[in-house]
């Protein structure tokens, strides 16, 4: 009952009620609006809208059936079989093979993959692993692993099986047209234009002319939209901020890892830098999904952070800041002077231009809502793995624990994904990593 | 103190007692509280410990005390005292929650070690109570697919369902019906995201015409040992669909103790045919025979008899408008704000003797269906909310049309696609 009731709030409160309440109108062209890359991973809302993956994840969070019809496992989790859904077509008209889903998934991420090994077996796909992979269907919803193939005709490029293909980029803006022969249906909307790498005022001045219909809004400025009532949609906290430190070079050392760890004053963050819109943690996974997040404490001791670096006076350290936003760079800053007060040196530098530093400063999607598939999840987007040979909550608890002993990631915030739509978009809903799901959604005004 | 009020009292402690007792003998708590004893236990060992417990969850205050109790009677009852909070070992336990279950939580402290251990908590469940009002609508599963369901007919001969892409006859079976024969449509133009489609016994009542985009079937029963069979022929074909049938004849309808209005009054209703846009989800708004009208394209459409002389054709098109096509006009239907884009006419024994169901939303999570009335040109809410527990993406008349049919889209568990439900709703009255 608890869990239907939270679902349905969650779900509730992820849906923009409408206006008219009838089946949705198909036409028109959606205008979106972005600050960065729509093809990055994860998250990338073009990627999204191209690009399927075998399972895809639910309202609730949990792996259905996408371009896999089912699946099953073998030997406790150590093997798995995907059965490909026939007939689907990628957008330059290939028929979607076991042979092109194997390929598609090797390149995907070559050495660290979930799995061991990955390979045809007629119509379906055979995961192996070393140890046993009881998240595999939820991980291979993620935007690594979704299935995409080099064109074959004159256009070139990844072409998927989503309901949007590309249609061209001109402008700042890459315009995606509706798949008419998507084994999910044709979208709603004919086309989606996508204006990249635009400044959040920029976005918001085009959402207020009628020049957007669905723009970012950047968790800090939450309030600020809402005072300005726009009407935002805001999912629950889904991206963790998180420091990632090396295990090698100054940093192989444990006890100045903790020590940094320690030093960071997670309070200040989120009230100066994140205006009290985020989560502080210091467990990888958010309190609503683990419910164990209380174990993990998140206070600052400034005293045993020096304690713990001793007479040690490490050379400059490289804070790295990935995706490079302006806020991030302001929450680095924050972080360094933290870890200065520790006796620690820091430099901010961009994570494009550090090709190894000693921290960096890192968002994490979460994904799924099964705290087990969650967390291997993010650590899969860290490089790291840890062992999770079922999905308790206890074994989650035991293996976070130990992971986070290490030191070699620190969680410091965990965000909401925010955004504000103009009244012409129905059916409007985020999806469990609070990414919003355009393929859904119609226009009120469309013809 | 007087006697009186001494046993006064006493009567009000016992039974505050007794309350106590009963709720914790009864307490949900009971079953986590055993196991997080006995988990507390196997890492404490018999003892002397100090209990702390603190609620992050949303169990009520007044709920912490029993689950205080519980827990040192399950401890003491495994050698484990509560003692002060000079006891060298402690036990914190905090009761937690996320958003699928309750979690308790248990940090074991001896000395500087702290070991952690934690339960799942079943949430119960509470019972639901619906509003009273005239009518009661009820529904009943008939059939759940994995598939997708378009629309179903329950023939003499087994239930015929209209998938997007298949035909699929159920023979009758003791568990309920049973897949007999799948037939392809042979469609072969990709359907939309929304897409619909109807079937309708065919004229000798044996058989059935069906309709999805872009195409066309009939079938027909040939009753051959030992289970019949059934022959289904599809063909491309942009012809209207039939929207309005004409009832079958009705002889046990008179036997009613209220007869339903259009059988008192032995209305005639014509059979009315829409076109179909095929790469949408709404019909054009061109219908034949013409109503003398040109209407707007619509989702739904249903013939209700308002009178001796008049059954007009109801419609909700595409932007949720109601209205009545009546004499050659269109006039708009109000207190239809809360309607869908599905309605279907349902004759009961109850009100007016015909009831429109109409659901909720077209696209919401948990959809609901709700009869009305329409003496006017009002629709009066003639009964409270019927969840469906899913999103109701069809609905429609049976032939009898004593009960509406719909097909309610449930969200599965994890590696299965969502479940379709048909459901035959009734009407009963309060």
């Amino acid at each position: 009952m608890l869990r239907q009731v939270a679902i349905s709030c969650l779900v509730a409160a992820l849906v923009i009620p409408a206006a008219a309440r009838t089946r949705p109108h198909y036409g028109g062209t959606m205008r979106v609006e972005i600050e960065g890359d729509p093809w990055q991973r994860p998250g990338g809302l073009a990627r999204r809208l191209v690009f399927d993956g075998l399972t895809t994840m639910s309202a609730d969070g949990n792996p259905q059936p996408a371009l896999a019809l089912d699946w099953k496992s073998e030997n406790d989790d150590h093997r798995w079989q995907f059965r490909l859904r026939s007939g689907v077509h990628f957008h330059d008209g290939a028929l979607l093979t076991s042979v092109n889903v194997v390929a598609s998934l090797a390149s995907a991420c070559n050495t660290n993959c979930p799995w061991t090994t990955v390979r045809v077996a007629g119509s379906s796909v055979v995961f192996t692993g070393d140890s046993p992979m009881p998240n595999l269907p939820a991980l291979l919803a993620g935007d690594d692993f979704r299935i995409a193939i080099a064109a074959t005709n004159r256009a070139g490029g990844l072409v998927g099986t989503g309901p949007y293909q590309t249609a061209g980029f001109a402008n700042g803006v890459l315009t995606l047209t509706a798949n008419d022969a998507c084994w999910q249906g044709r979208p709603f909307v004919d086309a989606v234009e996508i204006r990249v790498h635009r400044a959040v005022r920029d976005q918001w001045l085009d959402l207020s002319v009628g020049r957007a219909d669905l723009v970012e809004v950047p968790a800090e400025q939450l309030r600020l939209a809402r005072d300005q009532h726009l009407t935002v949609l805001a999912s629950p906290p889904v991206t963790l901020l998180a420091l990632q430190l090396a295990s090698s070079g100054v940093l192989g050392n444990p006890n100045l890892r903790a020590a940094i760890a320690l030093a960071v004053d997670r309070s200040a963050l989120s009230n100066v830098i994140f205006q009290k819109q985020g989560e502080i943690t210091a467990s990888l996974l958010p309190s609503a999904l683990a419910g164990y997040s209380f174990l993990f404490p998140t206070g600052r001791d400034l005293n045993r952070a020096r304690e713990l670096r001793g007479g040690i006076a490490p050379p400059t350290l490289t804070l790295a800041v990935e995706g490079g936003s302006a806020l991030q760079q302001l929450a680095a800053q924050r972080i360094a002077l933290n870890l200065r007060e520790a006796g620690f040196t820091i430099q901010v530098v961009n994570a494009a231009s550090a090709s190894h530093p000693d921290l960096c400063l890192r968002r994490f999607s979460l994904e799924c809502s099964e705290p087990s598939a969650a967390l291997e999840s993010i650590l899969h987007t860290a490089g790291q793995s840890v062992p999770l040979p079922e999905q308790s909550l206890a074994v989650t608890f035991k293996a976070e624990h130990e992971f986070l002993d290490r030191k070699l990631l620190i969680p410091l915030l965990y965000l909401p994904r925010t955004y504000a739509s103009a009244g012409r978009l129905r059916d409007l809903r985020l999806v469990p990593d609070g990414a919003p799901d355009l393929a859904q959604v119609s226009l009120e005004d469309a013809p | 103190m007087t006697p009186m009020k001494r046993v006064s009292l006493v009567a009000v402690v016992l039974s505050i007692l007794m309350g106590l007792t009963a709720y914790a003998s009864s307490s949900p708590w009971e079953q986590p509280a055993a196991a997080l004893a006995e988990e507390i236990v196997g890492i404490l060992g018999p003892g002397q410990a100090h209990l702390t417990i603190r609620n992050l969850s949303t169990i009520p205050t007044d709920n912490i005390p029993a689950i205080r109790r519980l827990l040192e009677q399950d401890l003491k009852a495994h050698g484990v005292l509560a003692s002060g909070a000079e006891s060298a070992n402690a036990i914190r336990v905090t009761l937690s929650e996320n958003i699928r279950e309750r979690l308790w939580v248990a940090e074991v402290v001896e000395g500087n070690e702290t070991r952690i251990t934690m339960v799942h908590v079943d949430p119960g469940s509470t019972g639901q109570a619906q509003a009273g009002s005239e009518i009661a609508l009820r529904k009943q599963s008939v059939l759940t697919s994995s598939k997708v369901v378009l629309a179903a007919l329950e023939t003499a001969h087994g239930l015929v369902t209209v998938e997007p892409e298949e035909i699929v006859i159920y023979g009758h079976a003791a568990e309920g019906w049973r897949e007999q024969k799948r037939l392809g449509i042979g469609q072969k133009k990709p359907l939309a995201r929304d897409p619909r489609g109807v079937v309708f016994p065919a004229p000798d009542d044996e058989g059935f015409v069906a309709f999805v985009a872009n195409m066309a079937c009939s079938g027909s029963y040939q009753p051959v040992q030992p289970a019949g069979n059934w022959t289904v022929r599809c063909t491309e074909s942009d012809d209207p669909w039939t929207i309005v049938q004409p009832p079958p004849a009705q002889p046990n309808i008179a036997s009613q103790t209220q007869p339903s209005i259009d059988s008192q009054m032995n209305i005639s209703v014509a059979p009315i045919k829409a076109f179909y846009n095929a790469a949408r989800n709404y019909f054009t708004g061109v219908v034949t025979p013409s109503l003398g009208v040109d209407l707007p394209p619509f989702y739904s459409a249903s013939q209700v008899v308002r009178s001796a002389v008049s059954a007009p054709l109801l419609i909700i098109d595409i932007d949720g408008k109601v209205q009545l096509v009546e004499s050659g006009a269109l006039k708009p239907i109000t207190g239809t704000r809360d309607w869908g884009s599905d309605f279907a006419v349902l004759h009961s024994s109850c009100g007016s003797g015909m009831q429109i169901i109409a659901s909720g939303s077209g696209e919401a999570v948990s959809d609901s269906l709700r009869a009305y009335e329409l003496p006017t040109l009002e629709a009066i809410p003639a009964s409270a909310l019927l969840s469906m527990d899913g999103t109701v993406t069809a609905l429609w008349t049976a032939p009898d049309g004593k009960s509406v049919f719909a097909v309610v889209r449930k969200p599965a568990g994890p590696g299965s696609a969502d479940q379709y439900e048909v459901d035959r709703v009734t009407a009963s009255c309060n």
